[in-house]
């Protein structure tokens, strides 16, 4: 493998919509908001656009799927529409699973000269009602065999994750509580994040309103109204743009599945996490010494730990007394989720820790500035099938 | 564990939609017996049931009898309803078994008839039968007793 992609495409501009919970606004107009503030981060106009990428689907689980389009959901067959672009755009990637596996074709098509402008963004609003309630009298597919058993909620599949991991390396919750609350300082510097100006104690953690056992509600990122858009382009034309480039040095993406009675055990996640650890080094042609700030996907907290030990930025084991030990915090070896990652900032799906990323290695992270930041890695998912890593490089 | 069935407004917890994999799976609870897949091409069982074996392709599965019987992989209590057939029974332990037939033969289930204090993951368990409704049995685990 030549990996002639490496270093070719970068990201010029980042928008984010604004961010809230039950915003008096449709999912269309959010998107169309994250979209204008990433061309206007990068100073080029709708004109140069001819590529958009999502992944769009609503996560519900059990309930109804929502997929009005403005309002569930805003696919890239209709985004183009709403910003007036239908004619020019070229190229289109709608995947399932996670919007990386879209940044990952954006940076494909770019290199390969199918598009030059590429818009990934993700757009997620919080439903009515309940958002994981199990609505339905009987259970399909997968869920014949979970949801009888109440086990239909998402935070208790990280949960049966988190208890093992704690367990078989003699931790308690009071061991969680420091990452937490330094994540959480993070979130107060960036203005991005939903909970800037909500700061937080290990006894506010410790207290916290129990979902599943060991998962509390502060373990779990917030859902929220709102959209973030990344805009992609080759790394020669975003030097000639307002930002400086964030170079997309290298990437890689998950097949790996274990055994389908759970949906997710803490030894496959680790394993998965390893494989894309192991082809995101050798795409990017760097290894984990050489990075000096981590975007860990937090969609639930334990997988800050699995992927900070997939990585092998730590020793196996190691990850939650790394952080207590303030290891992860901004002025440690190794700063984590520096803008507070989605705990901090709300469910956007990993759009958070590449817009990050990109912010580190381009001095644009403000207060929480990773001092000469070069070579970020970001994650997202849980380590099985659909999630990803990539590495970001400042310009030289 | 038995929960109202007729007579009773009180909702059931959601009941599985045996399908063309499931259908025996569901059918021997009934009986009260656990069955699992499993490949006759190289021998591994295979839960969630599925058209072909994740780990040869093969398309010849059948079901067999199994023990009954495991270890507790790890677990989780549930402490709000996650649907309304569950608002008298949380909290909830959920529970992932690894049966004895294989490594990492895992099984969602509950954890029933066992105290808080007595739960530790690796412990042994085994399964009973739940009949949630005349046409619904849920296989269960509690703590072994050493009687199957």
């Amino acid at each position: 493998m030549s990996y002639e992609f490496r270093d070719k495409v970068a990201v010029a501009g980042i928008g984010y919509s604004e961010i809230g919970r039950r915003l008096p606004r449709t999912l269309a107009s959010l998107t169309v908001e994250a979209c204008d503030n990433a061309l206007a981060d990068a100073g080029v106009g709708r004109d140069v656009v001819d590529g958009v990428g999502s992944y769009p689907d609503m996560p519900r689980y059990g309930g109804m799927q929502g997929t009005g389009e403005g309002i569930d959901v805003v696919t890239p067959h209709h985004l183009p529409h709403l910003l007036g672009i239908q004619n020019q755009v070229r190229w289109i990637s709608s995947t399932h699973g996670m919007v990386t596996q879209s940044f990952i074709d954006a940076v494909l098509a770019i290199h390969s000269g199918a598009c030059e402008y590429a818009l990934v963004y993700r757009a997620l609003h919080v439903p009515e009602g309940s958002y994981i309630n199990f609505e339905g009298e009987y259970a399909t597919g997968a869920a014949q065999f979970t949801a009888p058993y109440g086990f239909s909620v998402p935070p208790a599949w990280a949960a049966i994750v988190l208890r093992r991991y704690l367990d078989l390396n003699g931790l308690t919750r009071e061991d969680l509580a420091p990452y937490i609350v330094q994540n959480r300082a993070n979130a107060q510097l960036n203005p991005n994040a939903y909970w800037r100006g909500k700061t937080l104690t290990a006894d506010d953690y410790l207290n916290a309103r129990m979902i599943a056992d060991p998962m509390t509600v502060l373990d779990c990122d917030i859902p929220i109204d709102g959209a973030c858009a990344l805009l992609l382009t080759s790394t020669e034309r975003a030097r000639d743009l307002k930002q400086k480039p964030a170079l997309v040095t290298g990437f890689a993406a998950s097949l790996h599945e274990g055994p389908t009675g759970v949906m997710q055990n803490l030894e496959d996640i680790l394993e998965g996490s390893r494989q894309v650890a192991d082809e995101l080094w050798r795409s990017a042609r760097v290894g984990p010494g050489d990075i000096d700030n981590a975007q860990l996907y937090d969609g639930f907290s334990p997988f800050v730990y699995t992927w900070l030990e997939g990585l092998g930025l730590v020793e196996p084991g190691e990850a939650v007394r790394f952080a207590k030990d303030g290891r992860t915090s901004l002025t440690g070896s190794m700063p984590t989720n520096t803008g507070g990652g989605a705990l901090g900032e709300g469910r956007l799906h990993g759009m958070t820790h590449l817009a990050e990323a990109v912010q580190q290695v381009t001095d644009r992270a403000g207060e929480r500035q990773v001092e000469g930041a070069s070579r970020a890695v970001a994650t997202i998912s849980n380590g099985l099938s659909k999630a990803t890593g990539f590495v970001f490089t400042r310009d030289a | 564990m038995s929960e109202p069935t007729t007579g009773t407004a009180a909702p059931l917890r959601p009941r599985p939609a045996p399908d063309q994999f499931s259908r025996e799976y569901w059918s021997a609870a009934r009986d009260h017996r656990l069955r699992i897949q499993r490949c006759r091409a190289c021998h591994l069982f295979n839960h969630a049931p599925s058209l072909t074996c994740p780990s040869c392709g093969s398309e010849d599965l059948a079901y067999e009898d199994v023990s009954g019987t495991g270890t507790l992989y790890s677990y989780t209590v549930i402490m709000e309803p996650p649907a309304p057939g569950f608002a008298h029974l949380v909290p909830l332990v959920v529970a992932v078994v690894e049966l004895t037939e294989q490594p990492r033969l895992f099984l969602t289930t509950n954890l029933v008839d066992a105290e808080a204090e007595e739960i530790r993951i690796g412990m042994p368990v085994e399964v009973v039968f739940d009949d949630i409704a005349p046409d619904c049995t849920l296989p269960q685990f509690r703590p072994a007793k050493g009687t199957l």
